[in-house]
């Protein structure tokens, strides 16, 4: 194996090392709790209906983040002990899925917040007519929809090599799509801050502060989850293409495995904000329990 | 991490010609980087990013909290003051001492959530449509999906929640049911959905 020739610079930027533990870990959990999200909208008749299935595709999504980070963890570990060479097709094909199967758990998990905040907003501003435009049938199409587009993009992605050309709307796409998140949350944020007030008839208005507090804490919660833990990492991908060589640069590049982790605690805090908050998933997962038991 | 590999090694080969490079997945090389005569700190970078996402999402934060308190207070009591005197309007009509209006604005949600279980089930039983299993549940989302699908659904809607009289459901908690002799006039339904509206936004906010 090549080693570069010049000498490791004391003040270098060394790789910063996740311990394995950790990484499994973390991985196994986002794993574990998304598959149970799976299984539970699957097994419960009650829990089929467009917004769980929405909800299930972000929990798939995340669940291919964490796969595709185990996997590759394990992929090292062979390279390590020696199982598989380093230079060989096999691997660099194994090594294009990989990449494309992360690019798939990114714009799924991107197009799932969309879809998931797109249905909330329907619910709220077409209220009585909710079921007519969103049935389940439109649900399946639009999911199988963004599905599709996000396989086709992510193949073409790692296959056509990261030229400026993709990498730039990748990066520019994720800007976008949070923006758009944003504006739905605080549209459906102020229409329900105007009903709370109209039904408030206490002039006190300490009451629906408190509830209108909530509705900021949660929101900022949301979107604040996914900027920090995607955010790294697609600023890391525009500085590898744009500056690999500034010292800077390469600085920030050494703490990707600690983005790689946040992607995965990602797929641990999702479930619980989105998922978890919806009492007839609880008592279904209280069910699933029980009965085993 | 491989897909940085890729990046770094295609970079490399459009721009140096003499570098060492492997399929490595341990540490990255991304050649000569020298990290001499550096201004900055050599981490400035990763603070200056987490530094500005941080301040991003508090500024978020504070915007939404404002967006809480923004209505100036006259604005706020005109509001409700106009929205009282309609109320009380409805509520003269039927005797009803004003004071039952704080009650029922604590109870309303409990009482449009049951109001609301009680249209969808009749409308389930009139259509014969099959049952829903779930009981009584707080999920207001799925209300909306408790009513069977049809096209005509829309009118069927307000044909049902007309008939069990919205407005005056609020008074049914200290007089008994007053029947058909409603207030119902073309405003119930919109009341209704802001009712349900709010609902749900709260529900999904909280």
């Amino acid at each position: 194996e090549n080693i570069s020739d010049f000498s490791v610079n004391i003040t270098d930027c060394t790789q910063v090392v996740v311990p394995e533990e950790v990484f499994f870990t973390v991985a196994a959990a986002g794993i574990l709790e998304n598959l149970l999200i799976l299984i539970a909208v699957v097994r419960n008749k009650n829990l089929h209906l467009p917004m769980y299935f929405f909800i299930c595709s972000l929990a798939i999504s995340d669940m291919l983040g964490s796969l595709y980070k185990t996997l590759e963890n394990i992929f090292i570990i062979l390279c390590k002990m020696g199982y598989l060479t380093r230079h060989g097709d096999f691997e660099k094909k194994l090594d294009d899925a990989m990449d494309s199967m992360f690019i798939l758990s990114l714009l799924g998990s991107i197009f799932s917040l969309l879809a998931i905040a797109a249905d909330r907003y329907i619910t709220i501003f077409y209220a009585l007519r909710y079921h007519n435009i969103m049935t389940l049938r439109r649900a399946l199409v639009i999911l199988a929809i963004i599905w599709a587009f996000c396989a086709g993009s992510s193949i073409a992605i790692a296959l056509f090599s990261y030229e400026a050309a993709t990498v730039i709307p990748f990066t520019i796409l994720f800007p976008l799509m949070m923006f758009f998140i944003l504006c739905l949350y605080v549209h459906m944020f102020l229409l329900a801050r105007s009903h709370a007030r109209k039904i408030a008839s206490l002039p006190s208005s300490t009451v629906h502060h408190r509830t209108n507090m909530k509705g900021a804490i949660t929101l900022t919660i949301f979107l604040g989850v996914f900027l920090c833990c995607w955010a790294p990492f697609v600023l890391h991908i525009l500085l590898a293409r744009f500056c690999p060589h500034n010292p800077y640069c390469a600085c920030y590049m050494s703490i990707f495995h600690v983005n790689g982790t946040l992607i995965m605690c990602n797929a641990i805090i999702n479930p619980m904000i989105f998922a978890f908050r919806s009492p007839e998933l609880r008592s279904t997962f209280k069910k699933m329990f029980y009965c085993s038991r | 991490m491989s897909a940085l590999r890729l990046i770094s090694n295609r970079t490399s080969q459009q721009a140096l010609s003499d570098s060492d490079y492997t399929w490595d997945y341990e540490y990255y090389e991304y050649g000569p980087v020298s990290f001499e005569g550096l201004k900055a700190h050599k981490y400035s970078i990763v603070i200056g990013f987490w530094v500005g996402l941080a301040v991003f999402v508090i500024f978020m934060f504070f915007v939404l909290t404002l967006l809480t308190k923004t209505g100036a207070p006259h604005q706020d009591n005109a509001e409700l003051s106009e929205k009282r005197f309609r109320m009380n309007s409805f509520v003269a009509d039927f005797g009803r001492p004003l004071e039952s209006e704080r009650i029922f604005s604590h109870q309303m949600a409990e009482e449009s959530q049951s109001l609301f279980h009680f249209c969808i089930n009749e409308v389930d039983h009139m259509n014969k449509e099959k049952e829903s299993q779930k009981g009584p549940s707080l999920e207001s989302n799925t209300h909306f999906q408790e009513v069977p699908k049809s096209s005509g659904m829309f009118e069927e809607d307000l044909r049902c929640l007309t008939k069990f009289n919205i407005p005056n459901f609020v008074n049914t908690e200290q007089t008994s049911s007053l029947g058909e002799d409603d207030l119902l006039i073309s405003e119930p339904p919109i009341i209704l959905e802001n009712k349900l509206v709010m609902k749900s936004s709260h529900r999904i906010l909280d």
